[in-house]
């Protein structure tokens, strides 16, 4: 491992059984797990490359025993780590050894619809795809749609600010939920927002979304739900260069159109997912662009045909229009698989997550081509077009030595990358441990800081889920103390307030 | 008042330093167009950033800008209006209401206010527009939240909570904003003669519809009686509108629009408006010009309910009726304007009481100095909420120097 975690507490160790048996008192039975052998599922989330076994592993049902817990461990100087259904792909809710693992994968109710407020009151559990799921009867779903949504919670979602292949339409999680019920560190139950469409004060659920579990536990969260598309239709489109096809998306965006989803797929993405899934890919393009247009039948038939004309004019070798479901779905379904397909052609990857400027696409690539020499693995693009955000899928065996390090590097170099050009570390998987490290490219420390206030604000004593998305930890004693700068007051007519 | 008018981001790092050192507050500025909301602040010194004007960049392919604090909104809104695009969230121009110089007001006061108009219930808010800042803490320190990108989560958003602070939080010296395209046409569907709770039905038909509506308003008859402008050309004496708002591509809008006026039948045979006729009617409603302050209701306060779209029309309803005041609605329900009769509270208790009733929250938008001192201006917090924002509060500026007691009347020394 590469990543330092903070140095476990030794004290704390110490007094492993007695916690357990606290804990056991809070969340009686099956609720508290200790053996190494049932530790074991909890070892790592999506980010596989990590593992470390929790001190404990604690699966509270309640809001109640959530509190409990979270009290207990407080006074007790015990950290904490939230986790939903560890698909995590930057290690969020990897373990401490000397923290108690908080999973809710036991709230799982749906606890209200209610479709005049286009609402859905839900557990932190309950997975993204059991919400649009619930609602479907009646043509409502819940947007955003993260490629693990079978499986991802919406408690992880909120976490992370989890975006999808509809985001650049629809908007990322934090623009499609409205309230929440949180547990802070203390115990101190709180209840955010609800189902009006802003919250009093400060907009606290908008930062605790994307905080990756590090200033609350999630008990409660309410959804904005949305009436589905009537029809959606894709058009499958190849380009001889990866330049001609950013074109075609700058060009699709000032034409004033905002599709449903826009992906970009560079040629060994395209080759490894065609092999996979056969979808009818292409193989002699360097790019294909999947655009889906999705609403009422007139206009996505409309912007079809705008949206071919910008293609053809851009140079486009290649365009199916699907004209079923079946095609629409057929077309997409390389894309979803892209990653499985990768992994079907080397034994390990590393998939990336920075989001540039679009204009920048064509030099981005081609340094990423540059790197790829240099670290001598190779590397497949998928790409949320519209967006900007890159998912660079790095090629790589763990069992040859140095490997993993050279493919940890080389994504690294693209996230600095991105940076440089005037991106971003992570578009929707979040910082977590992966990234950690990489966060002074982006920030300087007075804006890390100003970030870990905010966290001292809901967590004191740092115990909530640390080692995580912050290089450095600080006391909040530290973080707070004021450099005062004695200077001539600016104001120099008026007496002291 | 001593004002203070910066050039840079330097001039107010240095300005928010020297004001830490000395223990004075200060106000912060841009056109000064929404200084009357709030709780009446704890000082009388005043920072200015309206020199602080430059459009940064503009990438209408990136479908971002980036301008410093200080640019008026009206310029940067024409100079996207001139790429077809537009800030989805429709921010509303206040002078009407609050009886200020038209066309004033800066894009970070716009945002710092967070008055979102009609199109929140598709788009959201200024929370949801704003990609990334600079802004001085209180702590005297230049920080960077977000990015330059529409997509990103490095790190907490911040920028979710300068959005809607009242500068209480830092003062921002730059802005990046999501811009997007501007619909290619609009229709508006138009009721006439329904009461608040049909009307709150109406709207929440058309809004679990397939129809894709950016735009559910009612001005109950009453309401429109002494309105001037779009609304009052349409409007017929004692007689209620409902609007009903379809956008985008020519061909789709108006598919829409006759769709959803079939669904509609059984509230009535809705009329047809198009284009810049009906593009006068949403600022109509966006800047609630019913409650104008030119108009016969100036000394009236103005309330800003937030709810449960669904339940506000009943609310509306008797807010009316139990005040003798005036309501209109916008966002399906989930906005109520309210102008009530001029009281030594505004009518605070009695209106909270009911808005908290159905979890809503009421915050006082135009309200005389002496009423604003009396009242919570903002919808005043359960304990342990209310403790965290000042956490918060004390996480960005600790000594309270910005803005202070604008949103907390507790907090003003």
């Amino acid at each position: 491992m590469t990543i330092l975690m903070p140095e476990p507490d030794q004290s704390v160790l110490a007094r492993r059984d007695e916690i357990i048996a606290a804990l056991r008192k809070i969340v009686p039975g099956e609720g508290v797990i200790s053996s190494d052998a049932e530790m074991k599922p909890y070892e790592s989330d999506g980010l596989m490359a990590y593992r470390q076994p929790p001190m404990v592993v604690v699966l509270p049902s309640t809001t109640k025993q959530v509190s409990e817990v979270l009290r207990y461990c407080h006074q007790n100087g015990i950290k904490v780590v939230p986790r939903g259904s560890g698909t995590s792909l930057s290690g969020g809710a990897l373990p401490l050894a000397d923290g108690v693992l908080l999973g809710l994968g036991k709230f799982k109710r749906i606890r209200e619809i209610d479709f005049d407020n286009r609402a859905v009151v839900v557990e932190p559990g309950v997975t993204n795809l059991a919400i649009s799921q619930a609602v479907d009867h009646a043509g409502f779903y819940y947007a955003p749609d993260p490629s693990s949504q079978i499986a991802c919670s919406i408690g992880g979602n909120i976490a992370e600010n989890s975006g999808g292949v509809h985001c650049l339409k629809y908007g990322m999680t934090t623009n499609n939920v409205l309230g929440c019920e949180i547990v802070l560190m203390t115990g101190e139950i709180l209840k955010i927002g609800g189902k009006a469409a802003e919250c009093a004060g400060y907009d606290l659920m908008g930062v605790i979304t994307g905080s990756e579990g590090l200033l609350g536990v999630i008990t409660e969260v309410t959804v904005r739900i949305l009436r589905k598309p009537e029809t959606a239709r894709a058009l499958m489109i190849g380009f001889t260069s990866v330049e001609a096809a950013g074109q075609c998306v700058a060009d699709v965006i000032s034409a004033g159109i905002i599709p449903g989803g826009m992906e970009m797929m560079d040629k060994p993405a395209i080759h490894a997912a065609e092999a996979f899934v056969h979808a009818g890919y292409p193989l002699d393009v360097e790019a294909l662009l999947i655009i889906e247009l999705d609403g009422p039948q007139v206009e996505v038939d409309e912007l079809i045909g705008r949206v071919e004309a910008i293609a053809l004019g851009c140079g486009s070798t290649t365009c199916q229009i699907s004209t079923s479901e079946q095609q629409r779905l057929l077309f997409w379904s390389g894309r979803k698989a892209a990653f499985p397909a990768v992994g079907r052609i080397s034994p390990d990857y590393l998939c990336m997550d920075g989001t540039i400027p679009r204009a920048q696409l064509p030099l981005v690539l081609r340094r990423m081509n540059e790197m790829s020499e240099k670290y001598g693995l190779r590397v497949a693009n998928v790409f949320h077009a519209g967006d900007g955000n890159l998912h660079p899928l790095i090629l790589y065996d763990a069992n040859k030595p140095g490997e993993q390090d050279a493919a940890e590097a080389f994504g690294a170099d693209i996230l600095k990358l991105c940076v440089e050009v005037g991106g971003v570390l992570t578009g929707e998987h979040g910082v977590g441990i992966e990234k950690r490290d990489l966060m002074p490219e982006m920030f300087s420390d007075i804006d890390l800081n100003q970030q870990q206030r905010l966290k001292c604000a809901f967590d004191s004593e740092g115990l909530l889920n640390p080692g995580k998305v912050f290089p450095t930890l600080h006391r909040c004693a530290e973080l707070g103390r004021m450099h005062v700068h004695k200077g001539q007051l600016p104001f120099p007519d008026i007496p002291r307030f | 008042m001593d004002t203070l008018k910066v050039r840079d981001a330097q001039e107010v790092e240095d300005a928010v330093r020297a004001a830490i050192a000395n223990e004075q507050p200060i106000e912060i500025v841009g056109h000064g167009s929404k200084r009357t909301v709030g709780q009446p602040m704890a000082t009388n010194a005043v920072l200015e950033l309206s020199a602080l004007n430059a459009v940064t960049a503009y990438e209408p392919n990136e479908l971002i800008i980036t301008v410093q604090a200080g640019a008026p909104l009206a310029d940067v809104l024409s100079l996207i209006d001139s790429k077809n695009q537009h800030f989805a969230f429709e921010p509303m121009d206040t002078a009407a209401l609050l009886g200020t110089a038209p066309g004033a007001g800066t894009v970070a006061g716009m945002i710092g206010a967070g008055l979102a108009g009609p199109r929140r219930i598709k788009a959201g808010g200024a929370r949801d527009h704003l990609l990334g800042a600079n802004a001085v803490s209180g702590f005297g320190e230049s920080f960077k939240a977000g990015g330059k990108v529409v997509k990103n989560v490095t790190g907490y958003d911040l920028c979710k909570l300068l959005a809607g602070s009242w500068g209480t939080l830092a003062v921002m010296t730059e802005v990046t904003l999501k811009v997007t395209p501007r619909p290619e046409s609009e229709r508006t569907l138009v009721l006439r003669g329904l009461g608040d709770v049909a009307a709150n039905k109406a709207m929440t038909a058309a809004l679990g519809s397939p129809y894709d509506v950016t735009g559910a308003a009612h001005l109950p008859g009453s309401a429109l009686r002494t309105t001037a402008g779009a609304l009052a050309e349409i409007a017929q004496p004692d007689q209620s509108l409902t609007l009903l708002r379809l956008e985008g591509i020519t061909s789709s809008a108006s598919h829409r629009a006759q769709s959803l006026r079939t669904a509609l039948k059984s509230f009535g045979d809705a009329e047809l408006i198009e284009d810049d006729a009906s593009a006068a009617l949403w600022r109509g409603v966006r800047d609630v010009e019913p409650f104008a302050a030119s108009g016969p209701r100036a000394l009236w306060p103005v309330w800003r309910i937030v709810c449960p779209p669904a339940a506000g029309g009943a609310l509306g309803e008797q807010l009316s009726r139990e005040s003798g005041g005036e309501v209109i609605y916008d966002w399906g329900g989930g906005l109520i304007w309210a102008a009530l009769p001029p009281a030594a509270d505004g009518h605070a208790k009695a209106l909270r009481q009911r808005v908290e009733k159905i979890a809503g929250h009421a915050s006082l938008i135009r309200g005389s100095d002496a009423v604003r001192a009396a009242i919570d201006v903002f919808h005043p917090q359960p304990a342990g909420l209310a403790a965290l924002g000042s956490r918060v509060k004390r996480s960005f500026d600790p000594s309270n120097i910005l803005n202070r007691g604008r949103m907390s009347r507790g907090s003003a020394t």
